[in-house]
C-alpha cells in the first residue's frame, strides 16, 4: 500500500501543477507526461467511456446504459448539434480542484480530462476561497454576474438558493438522464430519502452531492495500545484504556491524554465560530433515543430544556481538555496539529486519515498511528445512541444564469455518479469525500481512506443527523452559533444560552414563513437515524 | 543640544525596545518563509526563531515549482496575483494623485470645488463594507468586476481624499510669489501649475504617493468583494494558501509576505530623502 | 496640447478671474466625477433598498425591491440591534485606545530622532517596517504570535521568568487587546513618521536659545515646538482615527470578530451581516445611518480644523 501511494504521489508531482487556464507559468519546462490512455487506452469491452491506464480502471469505465454513460452520451449529442456550450464553468473550493486535475493513480488521466476527451466541452474550474464558497455565490447571483454554470456550495443552503431563484430547478434533466441515485446497491445511504435530503428541495431536485462530510471520529492508535498508558490509565480509573463509548468516557480519556506541557491535547473537535456547534449537535441529539430532535412538529424549537443545557454544558466543560486557543482554531489549525501528533482525539471531516495518515505527507508525523471510532454516544434504554453530524458536504447546483443549464446538469450527473464518483473521491488531491455506497466498497477508496476508516465511517453515516437544511439554514445555525460562542467564552449561562437560541428561532420561524419551515422540518425529519448501538 | 550620557543611554534604551518590539513579527515572517513543514506547527518548548533546517521550499511552492514536503499542488502561483495588485495598486495611485492633486490646485489657487473638502473627507470616513453590496451590483453593471482596472478605479476613488488633502495643505502652504512673478512674465496658468508649480512639490507628491500606493497595496476587503478569480490580489490569494495536508500553509503565506513587502519597501527607499519633508503637510507655520 | 490652449478658448481674451476660475473648474473635474459616480448610485440604491426587506435570497433582483416594502422598519429595528451598538461602541474604544497610543509613543520616538546619533537611519529604517507589511499579512502573523504555545508567550515566558500560556485570541478581553496591539504595531510608524517631519522642522536655534535662557525640556517642547505643530498633529491623529475606525483586515485574519463578538468591530459586523445573515435592506439602514452620523462628525470636524488653522 505504501508502494503504490508512493508512486501515485510521484504520479503527482509529475503532472500535476496544471496552472490553469490563466495561471501563467513561468520558466516551467513542460512536464506534461503524455497521460497513459493515449497509447494503450483501450477501455474493457462494452464500455463506451471512463478512465484507463491503470490497473483496475475497468471498474470506472461504463457502458451506454449506465448514468454515467447516459450523460456522456447526451453531452455529445448537445456538442454534434452545436447546442453545447463552448466551456463548463465550475466554481469548486480551492481545495478541492485537485481532485478533478490531478491523474490518479499513477498512469491515470485527471478526471477533468477524460470528461474533455470523451464529450469536447471543456471544464474551466474556478477555485472558491475555503470557508467563501457561499459569499462567492451570493455575490455572483446578486450581482447577475453570471461568472458560473455550476456552484459548489454546503448542501444545507441547498433550500435558501431554491429559494432565491439563483440556482436552477433540475427535475426535468432528472426525468430525461436518469441518475439512478438512489439505487440499492451503489446508490446513495437511505436510497430515495438520501437523495432527498442532499439532492433536493421541498420535492424537486436542485442539487447532485459531490461529498460527503459526516464528521468522524479518529483517535491516537499509537497511545491508545501504548501498554504504559493503559496500565496508568488502569490505575487510575479502575477500567482498561479503550475508545470512548459515551460522552462521560469520552471526557475521562480525554482528560487523561490531556498533557499541554508535553504539547498533547486529549481531544481537539472544533469549538470556533461556525464550525463548533456542529460537535454541540453531536452531544445534543443523541440525548433522547433514537433522536433528540432541535424542533417539533409544530415549528417550535426543543432546544431550550433538560437536554440542551446539560450538551451545552459539556460542550462548554469540554473544553479543559481542548488546546487554550480551541476558540480560534478552524480546521486548518486542527488538522496542522493533529498531523503534528498534538492531540489523542478528534472530530473531523471523514478525509482527515486520508491526507495525514498519508505516506506521503512528509510533514504528517502520525502516518500509521491513527484509528478511527464511532461518535461517543449516551446510554439510553437497549444500548448507547450515538450521533454523529453531516456537515458542510459541498453539492454541486447549477447556476439560474448558466446558459447551458442542461450542460452543466450533465456533467454534475457525470461526476456525481458511482463510477467517476468513487476514482474521483478516492484521488488524494481534494476534500470531496465519498457518500455512495458504491464508493464504501471502492478498492481504490478504501486504499485512500484506509480501510479501518471506510469501517468506521460507514458505521458513522448509519448514525448521522442532518444539519438545518430548511429555509432560514442559514440565519438558525448563526443565531445558535453565536449563542454557543457566548457559552464557551463565559458571557452567557448554558441556560441563557439556550433561551436566547430559542427565542431568535421563534423569531427566524415565523420571519422565514412558518408553513414552509414546518414544512421542511417534517420532511427533513425522515432522514434522522433509528441505529442504537447494543451495550456488550 | 547638550546631551548628557544618561540621556544617551536612555535613548539608546528606550529605541532598543522600540526596534526589538518593531521586529518580533517581521523576524517571526522572515523566519516562517524558511521554514520547512515539520517546524510550522511548533509550539511551546519546540518552537524556534531560527529554522533548524532552513528551505526555499515556500517560496519555490508559491510559484508553482513542487516542494519536498508539500504535495499538495496549487491550482495557481502567486504570478497572477502579484501582478494583480501591481496593476491596481499603481494604476489606482496614478488616478488618486492625478486627480487629487489637480482638485487641491483648483481649490488652493482658483477656490474651485469648495464643496471637495467635506465630501472627500465623508468618503475617506465611510467603511468600505457598509457601501460594498451597491458598489458590486455597480461594478457588475458596468463590466468591472474581477478586472484589474476596475479594482484600480475604486482604489483610485478610495485614496483620493488622501491625496487631495496632503496636497491641498502643501499648495495652501506655498508662497504666491514665484507663480505671480511667472505670470507676469508671460506664462499661462497651466504651464505655472506643470513647470512650476509641480516640480517645486516633488517632495511632497512622492510622499503622498508612498502613502496612497501602501493604503492601495494593503487593502483585502474590496479584493475579496470585487475580483473573484483572474485578478484577485496578493491578500485574496494568500487566504486560500491552505491544504488539508498540512492546514494553514502558514511558510507560504509568510513567503508572499515577504514578497509583497518589496514594493513598498523599494519606494520608500527611492523617495527617502523626500519623505521628512514631504510628510509636513506644509502645515509647520513658521 | 494643453487644456488651456484648447481651441474652445472664446475669441475674446477673459479676465484674469475668469481664467483662473475656468482653469480651476477643470482642475477639479475629475474629482468631482469620481466622488459623484461613487456617491450617487450607491446612495441611491442604499436609499431605495433600506425602505424594504429585499435580500439576495428574495428570489428577485434589486430593482424590485419595492415588493418587500417595509417602510421604515429596518430604521425602526437600527435602535434595537444590541449587537450594531455594541459593534459601534467597540470601535470607539479600539479608536479611544490606539490612536492616542500610537500617537504618544510615535511623538516620543520622534522626539528621540530629532537630532543625529549613530545608527539612526538604520533605526530609523527598521522603525518605519510595519508600514510596508500588507496587514492581511501581519494578521497571519499575529494568529502565530498570539498562540498559547507561540512566540509572544515564548518572549514573555523568558522575560518574566515564568511559562505562560495565555490563550490571548480565545478570550474576550485578550482578543481586543491582541487586536489592538495588531494595530498600534503597524501604524505607529506612521504617527512617527509624521510627527518626526514635524519636529525636524522645528526652528532648532530658537530651541538652543530657549536652552541658553534656562528653560527645561518640557518649556521648551510646550512654548516653542508645540504650537508649530498643532496643525501637523491634528492631522496625524485625523488620519488615525479615520483609518481606524474602519479597522478591519488584521483583525478579521486574526479573530474573526471572535470569541463570539468579542472583537466584532462596525466594518466586521457589516461584513458579516451582509455575507452571512443577507438581510441587504437592513445593511443599507445600518450604512446610511453611519453615513449620517459621520457627516455630522466631519461637518463638525471641518469647522473645528478650519477655527484652528486661522
Amino acid at each position: 500500500m505504501a508502494k503504490q501511494n508512493g508512486l501515485s504521489r510521484r504520479g503527482l508531482l509529475k503532472s500535476g501543477f496544471t496552472f490553469g487556464v490563466y495561471g501563467a507559468a513561468v520558466g516551467i519546462a513542460p512536464r506534461f507526461i503524455r497521460p497513459a490512455w493515449a497509447q494503450d487506452g483501450a477501455l474493457a469491452p462494452g464500455m463506451i467511456g471512463g478512465p484507463t491506464g491503470f490497473p483496475g480502471a475497468e471498474r470506472y469505465q461504463y457502458g451506454p446504459d449506465t448514468p454515467e454513460g447516459r450523460a456522456i452520451e447526451a453531452a455529445k449529442a448537445m456538442k454534434a448539434n452545436g447546442s453545447a456550450p463552448a466551456r463548463i464553468v465550475l466554481g469548486l473550493s480551492d481545495g478541492s480542484i485537485g481532485q478533478l486535475t490531478q491523474p490518479f493513480p499513477a498512469g491515470a488521466p485527471s478526471v477533468k480530462e477524460v470528461w474533455e476527451r470523451e464529450t469536447g466541452i471543456p471544464i474551466e474550474i474556478v477555485g472558491l476561497p475555503n470557508g467563501q464558497e457561499f459569499t462567492k455565490v451570493m455575490q455572483d447571483i446578486s450581482t447577475s454576474g453570471g461568472g458560473y454554470d455550476i456552484y459548489s456550495v454546503e448542501w444545507n443552503r441547498l433550500g435558501d438558493l431554491a429559494e432565491s431563484g439563483g440556482i436552477a430547478n433540475l427535475d426535468e434533466f432528472v426525468a430525461a438522464h436518469r441518475p439512478e441515485w438512489d439505487d440499492p446497491e451503489d446508490g446513495y445511504v437511505g436510497g430515495s430519502q438520501g437523495v432527498a435530503l442532499l439532492n433536493q428541495y421541498r420535492g424537486s431536485t436542485y442539487g447532485v452531492s459531490l461529498d460527503g462530510d459526516f464528521q468522524t471520529w479518529v483517535y491516537r492508535k499509537d497511545l491508545f495500545e501504548d501498554p504504559a498508558e493503559q496500565a496508568a490509565f488502569e490505575q487510575q480509573h479502575g477500567r482498561p484504556l479503550g475508545v470512548p463509548l459515551t460522552w462521560d468516557d469520552h471526557a475521562q480519556v480525554a482528560a487523561f491524554f490531556h498533557r499541554p506541557d508535553k504539547g498533547l491535547f486529549g481531544s481537539t473537535d472544533l469549538r470556533n465560530q461556525g464550525w463548533g456547534y456542529t460537535n454541540w449537535y453531536q452531544r445534543y441529539v443523541s440525548m433522547a433515543a433514537p433522536n433528540q430532535f432541535l424542533f417539533g412538529d409544530d415549528g417550535s424549537p426543543l432546544i431550550n430544556g433538560a437536554q440542551g443545557v446539560q450538551a451545552t454544558r459539556e460542550y462548554v466543560d469540554s473544553l479543559a481538555h481542548h488546546s487554550p486557543d480551541a476558540i480560534s482554531w478552524g480546521w486548518p489549525e486542527q488538522y496542522g496539529n493533529f498531523g503534528s501528533g498534538g492531540a489523542a482525539m478528534t472530530c473531523a471531516f471523514s478525509n482527515l486519515p486520508k491526507f495525514l495518515d498519508n505516506p506521503g505527507n512528509a510533514g504528517s508525523t502520525v502516518t500509521g498511528k491513527i484509528g478511527s471510532m464511532l461518535p461517543p454516544g449516551r446510554q439510553v434504554e437497549g444500548g448507547i445512541n450515538s450521533r454523529s453530524v453531516l456537515w458542510y458536504s459541498l453539492t454541486g447546483m447549477v447556476s439560474a444564469q448558466s446558459e447551458a443549464p442542461e450542460a452543466a446538469y450533465l456533467l454534475l450527473q457525470w461526476l456525481g455518479s458511482a463510477r467517476i464518483y468513487a476514482w474521483m473521491s478516492a484521488n488524494p488531491g481534494g476534500y470531496l469525500d465519498p457518500f455512495r455506497l458504491s464508493d464504501f466498497n471502492d478498492p481504490l477508496v478504501n486504499e485512500t481512506y484506509h480501510e479501518y476508516h471506510v469501517k468506521v465511517l460507514r458505521e458513522t453515516v448509519a448514525r448521522t443527523v442532518p444539519t438545518i437544511n430548511y429555509p432560514g439554514a442559514t440565519a438558525f445555525h448563526n443565531a445558535l452559533d453565536e449563542s454557543l460562542m457566548a457559552a464557551l467564552t463565559g458571557e452567557k449561562t448554558p441556560e441563557q444560552a439556550m433561551e436566547d437560541v430559542e427565542s431568535e428561532w421563534t423569531r427566524i420561524v415565523r420571519r422565514t414563513g412558518e408553513d414552509k419551515v414546518v414544512d421542511a422540518i417534517q420532511k427533513a425529519k425522515a432522514a434522522w437515524p433509528t441505529t442504537i448501538d447494543a451495550m456488550n | 543640544m547638550t546631551r548628557s550620557p544618561i540621556f544617551e543611554t536612555f535613548r539608546y534604551a528606550a529605541i532598543l525596545i522600540a526596534l526589538a518590539i518593531t521586529l518580533v513579527p517581521i523576524l517571526w515572517m522572515a523566519s516562517m518563509a524558511f521554514k520547512p513543514i515539520p517546524e510550522w506547527q511548533a509550539t511551546g518548548q519546540n518552537l524556534t526563531w531560527i529554522p533548524k533546517d532552513p528551505t526555499l521550499d515556500n517560496f519555490r511552492f508559491i510559484f508553482g515549482e513542487s516542494s519536498s514536503n508539500l504535495i499538495v499542488a496549487l491550482d495557481r502561483t502567486a504570478v497572477q496575483p502579484i501582478v494583480a495588485s501591481l496593476l491596481a495598486s499603481v494604476l489606482g495611485t496614478l488616478i488618486a494623485m492625478t486627480a487629487g492633486t489637480a482638485a487641491a490646485y483648483g481649490l488652493s489657487r482658483y477656490g474651485s470645488g469648495q464643496n471637495l473638502p467635506l465630501a472627500l473627507l465623508q468618503l475617506r470616513l465611510f467603511p468600505p463594507m457598509a457601501v460594498m453590496i451597491p458598489v458590486m451590483i455597480m461594478w457588475a453593471f458596468l463590466g468591472f468586476m474581477d478586472t484589474w482596472w476596475g479594482l484600480a478605479l475604486i482604489y483610485g476613488i478610495v485614496t483620493l481624499p488622501f491625496a487631495f488633502w496632503l496636497m491641498k495643505t502643501f499648495f495652501d502652504d506655498m508662497p504666491r510669489e514665484i507663480e505671480e512673478a511667472a505670470m507676469v512674465e508671460g506664462c499661462s496658468r497651466w504651464r505655472v501649475f506643470t513647470r512650476i508649480t509641480l516640480p517645486m512639490m516633488r517632495a511632497p507628491l512622492a510622499s503622498a504617493a508612498l502613502f496612497v500606493f501602501i493604503l492601495n497595496w494593503s487593502d483585502y476587503l474590496i479584493a475579496l468583494l470585487l475580483t473573484t478569480r483572474e485578478w484577485v490580489t496578493i491578500p485574496v490569494y494568500m487566504a486560500s494558501l491552505s491544504s488539508s495536508m498540512t492546514g494553514q500553509l502558514y511558510g507560504a503565506k509568510a513567503a508572499l509576505g515577504l514578497i509583497a513587502a518589496v514594493p513598498p519597501v523599494i519606494l520608500g527607499i527611492l523617495i527617502q530623502r523626500h519623505l521628512v519633508r514631504g510628510l509636513t503637510f506644509g502645515a509647520l507655520k513658521q | 496640447m494643453t487644456l488651456a490652449d484648447a481651441p474652445l478658448a472664446p475669441p475674446v481674451p477673459p479676465t484674469p478671474a475668469e481664467d483662473g476660475a475656468r482653469l480651476g473648474f477643470r482642475l477639479t473635474l475629475p474629482a468631482q466625477v469620481l466622488v459623484l459616480f461613487i456617491a450617487v448610485f450607491p446612495l441611491l440604491m442604499q436609499l431605495y433598498i433600506s425602505l424594504t426587506d429585499w435580500s439576495p435570497l428574495a428570489g428577485v433582483a434589486w430593482p424590485r425591491a419595492w415588493e418587500f416594502w417595509n417602510g421604515f422598519a429596518n430604521y425602526s429595528d437600527l435602535a434595537q440591534d444590541g449587537r450594531l451598538w455594541a459593534a459601534l461602541g467597540r470601535t470607539a474604544l479600539v479608536m479611544a485606545v490606539c490612536v492616542p497610543v500610537e500617537f504618544l509613543l510615535g511623538l516620543s520616538l520622534a522626539m528621540l530622532f530629532v537630532d543625529e546619533f549613530p545608527g539612526k537611519r538604520v533605526a530609523y529604517s527598521i522603525l518605519i517596517m510595519p508600514m510596508m507589511v500588507v496587514p492581511a499579512v501581519a494578521g497571519y502573523m499575529f494568529f502565530m504570535l498570539f498562540q498559547s504555545g507561540g512566540p509572544v508567550n515564548g518572549l514573555l515566558g523568558t522575560l518574566l521568568g515564568r511559562d505562560i500560556a495565555v490563550a490571548w485570541l480565545s478570550d474576550p478581553t485578550l482578543a481586543l487587546v491582541a487586536v489592538m496591539i495588531a494595530d498600534i504595531w503597524q501604524w505607529t510608524p506612521l504617527m512617527f513618521l509624521i510627527l518626526l517631519a514635524g519636529l525636524v522642522g522645528v526652528p532648532q536655534d530658537q530651541m538652543r536659545a530657549a536652552t541658553l535662557l534656562g528653560a527645561s525640556a518640557w518649556q521648551r517642547f510646550r512654548t516653542i515646538a508645540l504650537p508649530r505643530m498643532k496643525t501637523i498633529m491634528i492631522i496625524a491623529l485625523a488620519i488615525r482615527v479615520i483609518e481606524n475606525f474602519k479597522i478591519f483586515d488584521t483583525l478579521y485574519i486574526m479573530t474573526g470578530g471572535g470569541p463570539g463578538v468579542a472583537t466584532e468591530t462596525i466594518s466586521v459586523y457589516i461584513y458579516e451581516v451582509t455575507t452571512q445573515d443577507l438581510i441587504w435592506g437592513y445593511v443599507a439602514a445600518i450604512a446610511l445611518a453611519i453615513l449620517v452620523i459621520l457627516s455630522v462628525a466631519a461637518v463638525w470636524a471641518m469647522k473645528r480644523m478650519g477655527r484652528a488653522a486661522a
